[in-house]
């Protein structure tokens, strides 16, 4: 097996499921031609290409801006250049699990703003919906576009010491990092020439086509030319370079809050020559920001009115507002059933099981054995305000469980799950790190799509299961194979 | 387009203008300093530049050619230093990422981190500051390169073309109300011919004067070709037609009384400038004149700011 000198100290996790080798220490199949390719690299050229990738990040300005005594300091987001693989049949498996997730999630969230049959029937507690802060009154009953909640949706994926995929959240807001999904594919392409159609990787560049068709169809007005833009919260905002990159792929405007002016119940953006009306947005403005007159009212990023115009339908708005509700972690625990009671289907892809600390009896477990538990806010994200019981010291974990004590219902505890680790390239040599998988899910009148690939986010420090690009995560391109 | 859009893209254009008149114009004085056995004088520069009208801050600034130029540069507390202005031209291309193209993006994105690399202070400070200054001015050719074969025609170029000969009317003015002021306290300058040459090479037009005069360098010369030369690609009439040009193709038929206001005050400068001549300028005055000029070529700014950059 050893076919290359980067393997010399390859030691795989154990106890975990490494993407590359097999469980007897053989290459998979499906990374086999990758590693005769390598092999036949030079340190010093995989180094070079290491380089060259870091250029082209800088020099295209796919940065995002550290503000330090006064300066912004320009960072990227560290990318691997060893590329994460997926089968055919991986994938077949993963888009099938996320169509019927998303499929439910709709319903899901069609039902709890209008007729509540999943509180009625007792899937779903009652007193779980309505302490979700992202659970919006003002949606109640308003008429969304084809009953399409979820527009675009980044469910996150981890896998076992088997192998099996577990959904660790859905992500269904605003989710982010779509563009390095389509910015490492490139980088891949100047650093492997022909790798690429040698392996017979997947092409993930319809991304923005399939989401611009879908925005299209959404417009209130029928007209020909409907006016769709993305609005962004400005350059000061860590996923502006996404917003900038989506914006011109699909060639649509980029609009701030301080563009858009509500009259008469109708969006207009400021031009040159006047106001022009908006028929479909585009936001990765979270809710709160959306509308100062119905939310947060000191919010300068949203625009005064939009909601009013929303609830007439004078405007379409991607992703729905008040999506939160669905991928709430305390309401995660519930998809399962969701999914036996809407679709009648045992769910195909897993949920990590999941204690809820605002039941007595799961809360008394989790504190027993707090040392082999993840501990999560409900609404949080970016892997802020986590315990992670089995590196966390003593102290560390008295005071979280203060704070749980607090306010249990803002509190999730799930067992570690030990992540799957694959190869990355660091110093010469390739080390297992850890991963988790990000597949975009598009969905429209006309179903659901997801482009064959996705964000892998790496956990690049030896032994750390977060991949959170906010505590020190990177990125690797991710293939899927035909 | 978005009010917000146009004013971004006209706000790049004048910073990446300002920049490129600001090195050729310290490229060729820190040459000049070179070649004197006097003490070299920065202070018309530094007026020009630095937007500093303070006698005192001038003084402190000093002669020494190196300091100067890291404080027109580099220095992050001059506002108006080239680190600055690309700065601010690259944050303005940041916001209109989407209708820019991508390689002009990259363009400025690659300028800013030449600006800030530290093979550029080096130069500056300890080697060869002309090649620091070449390598800057080559940054700023590839972006109207960059624009010229890569960018979109319409409206957004119109913009990008009125705050580029807005800056650099502007430009030229104060070069040359500057140089001519300086002949007032030493009117010896006015038969030196290096200065005149001096003059014409900061603004590139060296070798068109050599072709149109050929009794050698007279202040009246230069001054016909800087203010009334057709030709003369940096002159301050060639600056106002190219105003006048981008913004009839603004035209529009929902805003037309804005529009009307804007075309009548740039076609009065136009005349203005047009009907003039060499002997008409001293008769009036040059400080005047260009004075004049100057806060015609303002309120033009203004008006456009008011009219189709206002978020309200």
């Amino acid at each position: 097996m050893q076919e290359s000198a980067y393997f010399s100290s390859y030691t795989p996790t154990p106890n975990t499921w490494d993407e590359m080798f097999g469980a007897d220490a053989q290459i998979r199949d499906h990374y086999q031609k990758v590693i005769r390719y390598l092999g036949n690299e030079s340190i010093e050229e995989l180094n070079k290409k290491e380089d060259l990738a870091k250029r082209l990040f800088m020099s295209q300005g796919i940065t995002f801006t550290v503000y330090n005594s006064g300066e912004g300091i320009e960072k990227i987001f560290p990318f691997d250049i060893i590329p994460r693989i997926i089968t055919g049949d991986e994938w077949a498996f993963v888009e099938k699990g996320i169509k019927q997730r998303l499929e439910v999630l709709n319903l899901f969230l069609k039902d709890v703003y209008s007729n509540q049959f999943i509180i009625k029937d007792g899937i779903v507690p009652a007193d779980i919906i309505y302490s979700c802060p992202h659970f919006l009154r003002e949606m109640h009953n308003v008429k969304v576009p084809y009953d399409i909640y979820v527009h675009v949706a980044g469910i996150d994926l981890i896998r076992d010491y088997d192998g099996t995929f577990y959904v660790l959240e859905d992500n269904l807001r605003t989710p982010s990092g779509v563009s390095y999904m389509l910015e490492n594919r490139e980088i891949t392409k100047r650093l492997f020439p022909d790798l690429l159609p040698q392996c017979g990787v997947r092409s993930v560049t319809e991304y923005p086509n399939i989401l611009y068709k879908n925005l299209l169809s959404l417009s209130p007005r029928q007209i020909p030319n409907p006016t769709i833009v993305l609005l962004s919260p400005g350059i000061y905002n860590s996923a502006y370079f996404e917003h900038t990159t989506l914006a011109r792929l699909m060639g649509v405007e980029l609009v701030e809050g301080r563009d858009l002016v509500v009259d008469n119940h109708k969006v207009y953006m400021k031009t040159t020559t006047g106001l022009q009306q908006v028929d479909v947005i585009y936001r990765r403005v979270d809710d709160e920001f959306l509308d100062p007159l119905v939310f947060n009212p000191s919010s300068v990023l949203g625009v005064a009115g939009i909601m009013g115009a929303y609830r007439k339908g004078n405007v379409a708005i991607v992703n729905a507002i008040g999506n939160g509700v669905a991928d709430d972690k305390a309401i995660y625990t519930y998809v399962p059933e969701m999914i036996r009671y809407y679709l009648n289907e045992e769910p195909i892809l897993k949920n990590v099981p999941t204690y809820q600390l605002g039941n007595p009896d799961e809360a008394e477990y989790v504190f027993g054995n707090l040392n082999k538990m993840v501990v999560k806010r409900t609404n949080g994200s970016g892997g802020y305000g986590m315990l992670m019981g089995h590196a966390a010291t003593q102290q560390e974990m008295d005071e979280y469980k203060a704070e749980i004590i607090k306010n249990p219902r803002d509190f999730i505890a799930q067992p570690t799950i030990s992540l799957s680790a694959a190869p990355c390239y660091m110093q010469g040599q390739l080390t297992p790190r850890r991963i988790d998988l990000r597949p975009y899910a598009l969905v429209g009148p006309d179903g659901i799509e997801i482009v064959p690939g996705g964000l892998t986010r790496v956990a690049l420090r030896e032994g750390s299961l977060v991949v959170n690009s906010s505590q020190g995560g990177g990125s690797k391109d991710t293939w899927v194979l035909i | 387009m978005l009010s917000r859009v146009a004013s971004s893209l006209y706000w790049m254009s004048r910073y990446i203008e300002r920049s490129d008149g600001m090195l050729r114009m310290l490229k060729i004085n820190y040459a000049s300093s070179q070649d004197t056995i006097q003490t070299f004088t920065w202070e018309p520069v530094i007026r020009i530049f630095a937007g500093l009208r303070d006698d005192h801050e001038i003084a402190a600034l000093g002669n020494d050619s190196r300091s100067v130029l890291k404080y027109m540069v580099l220095d992050r507390e001059n506002p108006n230093s080239i680190l600055n202005i690309i700065t601010l031209a690259r944050e303005n291309a940041r916001g209109v990422q989407e209708l820019i193209s991508k390689d002009l993006w990259q363009c400025l994105n690659e300028y800013y981190h030449t600006v800030r690399s530290p093979g550029i202070a080096f130069m500056l400070e300890k080697d060869d500051p002309i090649t620091a200054l070449d390598t800057l001015i080559k940054q700023g050719m590839l972006y109207y390169g960059t624009l010229e074969i890569t960018m979109e025609r319409g409206e957004g170029r119109g913009f990008i073309n009125i705050g580029k000969f807005l800056e650099r009317g502007i430009q030229s003015v104060d070069i040359l109300d500057t140089k001519f002021g300086s002949i007032d306290d030493n009117p010896n300058l006015l038969t030196d011919t290096s200065y005149w040459k001096h003059l014409l090479l900061s603004l590139g037009g060296y070798e068109i004067y050599l072709k149109t005069y050929r009794q050698g360098f007279e202040a009246e010369n230069v001054l016909e070709q800087v203010v009334l030369n057709n030709d003369f690609p940096r002159s301050v009439i060639y600056s106002v037609n190219h105003i006048q040009r981008y913004f009839d193709r603004l035209k529009h038929e929902s805003n037309m009384p804005e529009f009307r206001d804007l075309s009548f005050l740039i076609g009065r400068l136009q005349s203005s400038i047009k009907y003039s001549s060499v002997k008409s300028i001293r008769q009036d005055g040059l400080h005047d004149y260009l004075t004049n000029i100057r806060s015609e070529l303002f309120k033009i700014g203004d008006a456009l700011n008011q009219h189709y950059f206002a978020y309200s």
